[in-house]
């Protein structure tokens, strides 16, 4: 009892100097965190409540006399909704086949680029464009310059190769190989820095090791720099998907979710749905399956991360 | 020896092709904006042509100008910036260096609203804005502009502060110099680095983001990104034109990329190391 009252405020009625340092700490802590910490509730934790919340309306701008709570009907036409389910497996493919690529190419060209004795810092530079330029910028320069049929470059370059001309953003079997494409070519280079990065972090000595052992390079590929790099492909791998399911504006630019839902993954569904079709309360219903589909990938890489 | 000088050969090649993707698409775009809209449309594409300015001088001077789309893409990204640091330096100096009350779980709080798609925060903001009448205007868009930048901006942040010796504050603490006082001469001199790389960073995504302009923006608010469609519709493509407002859109970015290009591969990897780190 007494010892609590020294080490507190004792009976004399003055603050332990130490403790009043630490009360005062925590309330400059505070202070310093709350503004941000309120903009950010502001700005994501009270937009999800309301998103939450209008999910369980009907909400169409167009006929607002028919708004009202229909509890989870909304989520009831979702499940049997043909087009949430294409935009789900849409979702899927673009986000599986744009990691994949991303992280074979990215690792790939790392390894090229690591064994270089000279030249490394021309990619570094070229490696760096693409990941600072807009996705819309990108989606358009792609659109037009790119893929126009009889115009584009690419287009230019498979009839040059005999392979004649294509409709690449109109032609629905395409459409979804062009978006991946697209992704794929602005952030490879976000790959390829990374594991560039780490390749020229590991340690010499295990490879000079190998090399008296007189091991093939690709058993040193497969048994030490593969297993040292692990983490940071992991990472990257967790880093794409995160970006990749909330990737927009590029497939906007270039064909809009088109041609009919070809390219339309969840994001681009729930963005028609709500400002091209006006239908919010539908249109969040849908975003809120989205959230969920993000928690699960989430859950399930960050478990992938952490078993061995 | 042959075939070492094969696989040379086979790996130059392999890395030129690389390049050579990487490269085209952004240089063939900007050469295009340099070309009269004859030579645009020359098949098979030209490589070789008399360059003029006539593209730009349209679009920056022209009827329909895309000046105040920069002008717009400026204050949005400026204001974005200014709102993000003030707030952000602050909450990343508690963090990294003072105890502070549910440390974790703000700084898990802090990473987790980094994952929220983007869609499902446009949605509600949107209705809240129309209802308060803040579409079309810069404060509605700076407003939902922190939802990403600011948990990016104080992880990068927390990151530089951390990485200061603690002794700095205790020195000062000793001086008697106020804790206010103290973060603000002692501490953020230390760290003008790394609020720089955050300053550029910030700006870079504020000047690239999409999806929140396309709903939010109008007469007023038009950043250079959305004023881009102007230049394709169905019936027609004015290729020169919209490659020169392409370019001038890249111009900020390509320059600030390059100024930071040291600090890139931190600034887009700082949530998930540090998520890894806490986890």
């Amino acid at each position: 009892m007494t010892k609590a009252t020294t080490l507190g405020v004792p009976a004399g009625g003055r603050a332990d100097p130490a403790r009043m340092m630490e009360g005062r700490e925590r309330r400059f802590a505070a202070a310093l965190l709350a503004p941000a910490f309120l903009a950010l509730m502001a700005t994501t934790t009270f937009p999800l409540l309301h998103l939450g919340w209008t999910s369980l309306h009907r909400m169409d701008l167009a006929m607002p006399y028919m708004d009202g709570f229909v509890g989870l009907d909304n989520y009831r036409e979702l499940l049997g909704d043909p087009r949430f389910w294409s935009a789900l497996g849409v979702s899927l493919v673009y986000t599986f086949s744009t990691v994949i690529l991303q992280v074979a190419l990215g690792l790939a060209l790392a390894l090229l680029v690591n064994g270089m004795r000279r030249g490394q810092a021309l990619f570094r530079i070229v490696a760096i464009l693409p990941v600072v330029l807009s996705p819309a910028v990108v989606g358009m320069v792609w659109r037009t310059f790119m893929l126009t049929p009889e115009f584009g470059v690419v287009d230019y370059l498979s009839m040059t190769a005999g392979l004649g001309s294509h409709n690449w953003l109109g032609d629905p079997s395409l459409a979804l190989l062009s978006v991946v494409v697209i992704h794929t070519w602005q952030w490879t280079p976000f790959a390829f820095m990374v594991l560039l990065a780490s390749l020229a972090a590991l340690p010499e000595d295990i490879y000079e090791a190998a090399r008296i052992d007189r091991a093939s390079p690709w058993l040193c590929f497969l048994r030490i720099t593969l297993p040292l790099l692990r983490p940071a492909i992991v990472m990257v791998i967790i880093m794409r998907t995160m970006v990749a399911l909330t990737a927009f504006a590029a497939i906007f630019t270039v064909t809009g979710g088109g041609p009919g839902t070809a390219t339309e993954i969840l994001n681009l569904y729930a963005y028609r749905k709500s400002f091209t079709e006006l239908s919010m309360g539908y249109g969040s219903a849908l975003a809120v399956a989205l959230l969920i589909f993000t928690l699960v990938v989430t859950g399930v890489l960050f478990a992938l991360r952490r078993a061995k | 020896m042959k075939g070492n000088k094969l696989r040379l050969a086979l790996l130059l090649g392999a890395s030129g092709l690389f390049l050579l993707a990487w490269i085209f698409p952004i240089f063939w775009s900007l050469l295009n904006a340099f070309k009269s809209e004859q030579d645009v449309l020359a098949y098979p594409p030209k490589l070789i042509f008399t360059p003029t300015l006539a593209a730009f001088r349209d679009v920056l001077f022209g009827p329909t100008s895309i000046v105040p789309n920069l002008i717009s893409s400026f204050i949005i990204s400026i204001g974005t910036t200014v709102v993000t640091m003030v707030l952000a330096i602050p909450a990343a100096y508690a963090l990294a260096r003072l105890r502070v009350p549910g440390k974790k779980w703000s700084g898990f709080y802090v990473l987790a609203t980094q994952m929220l798609p983007p869609v499902g925060i446009i949605i509600p903001y949107f209705l809240i804005l129309r209802d308060i009448g803040w579409i079309d205007t810069y404060q509605g868009i700076i407003l939902i502009y922190l939802s990403f930048s600011l948990p990016f901006a104080i992880w990068l942040l927390v990151s530089y502060f951390e990485d200061l010796p603690f002794e700095m504050e205790e020195a000062a603490f000793l001086d008697g110099a106020s804790r206010l006082m103290t973060l603000w001469r002692i501490i953020l001199p230390q760290v003008r680095g790394g609020v720089a790389v955050t300053v550029v960073f910030v700006f870079l995504n504020a000047w690239n983001e999409f999806l929140f302009a396309v709903v939010l923006s109008g007469n007023v608010v038009r950043p250079v990104t959305i004023s881009m469609f102007n230049f394709v519709s169905v019936e027609q493509t004015l290729w020169s034109k919209l490659a020169a407002v392409s370019a001038l859109a890249m111009l900020p970015v390509i320059i600030l990329g390059i100024i930071a290009q040291k600090h890139i591969v931190k600034g887009l990897t700082v949530g998930a190391v540090k998520g890894g780190g806490r986890r």
